[in-house]
């Protein structure tokens, strides 16, 4: 009997000697893998500072706040400046870029009213170029998953770890993973309640209870839950296990996102990185560790304010600060930003997650701590969502239907670099749902017309003044039905000027231009511009039937925008590894796909359209010397309305429609035109205002005939860029001197040459 | 990357007599599409460089004038020499990759300035992708109109680029435009 109890005694012991091995095991191993998921940060485009920068200081100053740098009486703290008259100091944080690391340092910047004046550093000496730190936008984390920046300790403000151990485990520093005292006093506490209000656990049993996500406190649990602290604490340092804590730790949910650990809690309820908080913000998320459901500072304020109050008297009752501090840092308002830092641009981070899962698998993505680097400009990205959302409730106001909201897409990029500077999928700009920039794909309607008119430039049978035909058109399809387009007027104009065709969008000139070239080399310029498929070749093909999505009209359009050089839309620059080294880098790629001849004197067209054709409704809300170039479009039965254009800097395409692909009843003009103009004004345009190639010259013609003019005998002048050498009738009437009918361009260098021999000779007398 | 060294004489003249070679030199904008924003009739203030009509209503007056490309000699800002002085120093460690980098960022303040598309094909020439050389050598000559020396540089990229990709007729042919241009 004697020895069955001790065998049953051994055996026992064994067991769990071996279930405490197993534990140990199990609680270590999540200890040390832990440390390496790091979902993959991804971040905006750094703003570039340099003489000449065209910001206002009012903008610049936005720019500052954005990244959260607070204006104080001196800018000794990083993430600080101080502003006065047109002076302005930033103590500038530390910070990472694609290419280099910064470290941190002082800039003292002149601020004109229109641009920048100057840099210095902080020994006078001048700055040429200095980029802020880049905005975190977001990272890629599993769906349903956790989210988290992880800190090193010497990020870590002290008063955090002092926080915790006063609120939450006053024994840290001694006792072996569990507090008995704490234990014991948290039973009182419950036991006269009659709930469980307090946990008892020390931060080493929170952290366990973190990795093996189970907050049910049965008792079973809760003895494995002390037996892994226990074992945790016998393994790791006690500045180990802080530092685990503090980055393991859960903070608060945004949709699918989980945020863990103070670094992501710090940008996500203040916009800046855990160092710079001060006391009545370390001690609102120390507030939150207990309930950040319910502590939520965004929807529930008041409880959380009661118990960040709380929080700095244990404090001060513990003695971490001194109860003045205390009281004064109650006093302050609780200092949350009103929406979220990160994961605020979804069809953004859309296009950059599809980019990448070209060349990473998800896990490497969601969990191996790369560092991205995106050509997002946040200014230009919030512009956009605001311009969507106003003209969509205006547009939907005029309907005053039944009808479900309209809905849209913006695509704003960089034309010379492909960049694509933001995306706007959709009217509810923080639902990360149905992304209409990258998967909404519809007829591109009148936006075919600009590809249409450059192959036929590129026949060397048509310029800008080449009188065409708009006349009925019926062609008998090979399944023997009839093909008869119509103008939207539902008149036919004659013979008119290819500029004209292209001004007002004639459809049935452009139908004639469109057969006489063929369809097939119509759909050659368009893959060469980058439409992904070749399209359909059929006859309505010559009015837009040409499925495309806002995205891949931006890459068409990028191709006109650049003088007929096309470059891959970039949203990822660089993708970074943990260890700080170039993983993949995106460079800059151009492609020439058409004549720099050719694609100028298309573009001065779209210059017409903006100035007199179906733009032109755009001036009201653009600079009136701003000179900028575009086509509207529209697909059959009003279904899609479009409108895409650039000036000298930026690209613009617009798409407004129904989620059902019902009519909308607005032509391009009328639904896209308004947020294209809205977006476009919003981005301080630079003119178009490219440098005209040499071999063209520019002519007045007569926007009805095509026939030559000259200011005075023609009421309605178009100037357009032709050949030179471009034999044109004279308009009768029109006087025009015998060395001008044929028009040719002289040697630049001859005027040089000349003006250089005026100077000598002014130097000689 | 010494496309800025090698600079032909005529050069010096063009410096001379640029009349505005500020920073970032540009052509003045072309005239505006009339009836948009003028009126008839000839109230249009004249371009830069155009002969005044010798009374607002002569008719007898040229039409327009023949295009002529402002001559104009590009120049670099100074954020972009102090970013194509870094690109230089990594390109000369042999880092091509960061030195296109960085002149990406040159690009980002200046995309209109042919020099930086001249140093950026250089760049990759040096990383050995002759083929975007060539494509960048054709970028910057479509936008250096007007700027004989740029234009000649661009040409020497081109012919170095199709030298590299293989092509030694077309290398001599671009080669002889940039003689050509040089001269001119």
């Amino acid at each position: 009997m004697k020895r069955v109890v001790l065998f049953s005694a051994a055996v026992a012991v064994l067991a769990a000697l071996g279930y405490l091995i197993y534990l140990d095991r199990l609680v270590t191993k999540q200890f040390e893998g832990r440390r390496w998921t790091l979902p993959a940060q991804v971040y905006a485009a750094p703003l570039e500072l340099y003489a000449g920068l065209p910001l206002t200081p009012t903008e610049l100053e936005q720019e500052l706040q954005r990244l959260h740098y607070r204006r104080a009486e001196k800018a000794d703290h990083p993430g600080s400046y101080r502003l006065s008259g047109t002076q302005l100091e930033v103590a500038l944080r530390p910070a990472r870029f694609a290419d280099e690391a910064r470290p941190a340092q002082q800039l003292n910047m002149i601020l004109g009213p229109k641009a920048l004046e100057s840099l210095h550093d902080a020994s006078g000496h001048e700055v040429p170029v200095l980029r802020l730190e880049p905005l975190l936008i977001g990272s890629i984390f599993p769906i349903h998953g956790e989210d988290r920046i992880v800190v090193a300790p010497e990020e870590v403000p002290a008063l955090l770890p002092a926080a915790l151990k006063a609120v939450e485990d006053r024994k840290f520093d001694t006792h072996h993973g569990v507090d008995p005292s704490g234990m014991l006093r948290a039973l009182w506490v419950n036991m006269r309640a009659g709930q469980i209000e307090q946990g008892g656990s020390t931060l080493t049993q929170q952290l366990v209870r973190s990795y093996f996500l189970s907050s049910r406190q049965t008792l079973s649990r809760k003895l494995r839950e002390a037996l892994m602290a226990m074992a945790l604490d016998a393994h790791f340092s006690k500045a180990d296990l802080m530092n685990a804590y503090i980055n393991e730790i859960f903070l608060g949910q945004d949709g699918d996102r989980a945020i863990h650990g103070f670094g992501l809690a710090s940008q996500f309820y203040f916009g800046k990185p855990l160092a710079e908080l001060d006391l009545s913000e370390v001690a609102l998320l120390v507030a939150i560790v207990r309930g950040p459901s319910y502590y939520d500072p965004r929807r529930h304020a008041d409880r959380a304010r009661l118990r960040r109050d709380l929080v700095l008297k244990v404090m001060a009752d513990q003695g971490v600060v001194k109860p003045d501090e205390a009281s004064a840092a109650a006093r302050r308002p609780l200092g949350v930003t009103s929406r979220p830092a990160g994961a605020y641009y979804p069809a953004y981070l859309d296009f950059v997650r599809r980019t990448l899962r070209r060349d990473y698998r998800e896990a490497d993505l969601t969990e191996a701590g790369l560092r991205i680097y995106t050509s997002l400009e946040p200014r230009v990205q919030e512009d956009a969502e605001r311009a969507l959302e106003h003209e969509l409730a205006r547009l939907d106001h005029l309907h005053k239907a039944t009808k479900a909201p309209l809905e849209g897409a913006v695509v704003v990029t960089s034309p010379q670099s492909g960049d694509v500077s933001a995306i706007v999928g959709g009217r509810d700009v923080g639902y990360d749902g149905f992304d209409r920039a990258l998967d909404a794909r519809r007829s591109m309607g009148s936006l075919v017309k600009p590809f249409i008119y450059l192959t036929a430039l590129e026949s060397g049978r048509y310029t800008a003044a080449t009188v065409i035909q708009d006349a009925p058109v019926d062609l008998k399809l090979q399944n023997g039905t009839h093909w008869k387009p119509e103008n939207f007027t539902h008149q036919t104009y004659g013979a008119v000027p290819v500029v004209r065709a292209i001004s007002e969008s004639l459809n049935l000139a452009t139908v004639g231009v469109g057969l006489d070239l063929g369809l097939p080399k119509i759909a050659q310029t368009l893959e060469r511009f980058g439409l992904p498929q070749p399209p359909v070749e059929v006859p309505a093909m010559l009015l837009g039937a040409v499925e495309v999505t806002p995205l891949e009209a931006a890459q068409l359009f990028n191709g006109l925008a650049n003088g007929g050089f096309r470059n891959p839309l970039r949203a990822v620059r660089a993708v970074i590894g943990s260890d700080g080294k170039a993983l993949k880098a995106f460079p800059l790629e151009v492609t020439q796909v058409a004549s720099p001849e050719t694609v100028y004197q298309l573009d001065r067209m779209l210059v017409s359209v903006m100035e007199r054709g179906t733009g032109r409704p755009a001036r009201a809300l653009l600079p009136p010397d701003l000179t900028v170039a575009g086509k509207s479009g529209t697909s059959s039965d009003y279904r899609d309305s479009w409108f895409a254009g650039f000036s000298g800097n930026d690209l613009v395409v617009v798409w407004v429609g129904y989620d059902d692909n019902e009519p909308t009843g607005f032509t391009g003009s009328a639904g896209a035109l308004p947020v294209w103009a809205r977006v476009m004004a919003g981005l301080g345009p630079r003119s178009w205002d490219s440098a005209m190639p040499e071999s063209l010259i520019e002519v007045h013609i007569d926007f009805d005939t095509g026939l030559r003019a000259m200011p005075g005998c023609s009421d309605d002048l178009v100037a357009v860029a032709v050949p030179a050498g471009t034999e044109l009738p004279a308009k009768p009437g029109c006087a025009f001197p015998e060395a001008s009918t044929q028009a040719t361009t002289p040697n630049p260098i001859t005027r040089l040459k000349d003006r250089a021999e005026h100077w000598l000779q002014g130097l000689v007398h | 990357m010494s496309a800025m060294r090698k600079r032909p004489p005529i050069l010096l003249l063009g410096a001379l007599f640029s009349l505005s070679a500020c920073t970032l030199t540009r052509p003045p904008p072309f005239s505006p599409a009339p009836g948009a924003t003028q009126t008839p009739a000839g109230s249009a203030q004249p371009a830069p460089g155009t002969p005044a009509p010798q009374s607002p209503g002569a008719t007898a007056a040229p039409p327009e004038r023949p295009y002529t490309p402002p001559p104009k000699q590009f120049r670099l800002s100074a954020a972009s020499s102090a970013l194509v002085a870094q690109a230089h120093t990594q390109a000369a460690g042999g880092d091509f990759g960061q030195a296109a980098a960085t002149l990406e960022r040159a690009l980002r303040i200046e995309p209109d300035n042919p020099l930086l598309w001249i140093e950026l094909g250089r760049a990759r020439l040096g990383e050995n992708n002759p083929a975007q050389a060539d494509a960048m050598g054709r970028k910057a000559l479509a936008l250096a109109t007007g700027d004989a020396a740029a234009q000649s540089s661009a040409w020497h990229l081109i012919a170095d680029s199709l030298r590299a990709l293989g092509r030694n007729g077309d290398a001599a042919e671009a080669e002889q435009h940039a003689q050509g241009v040089a001269s001119r």
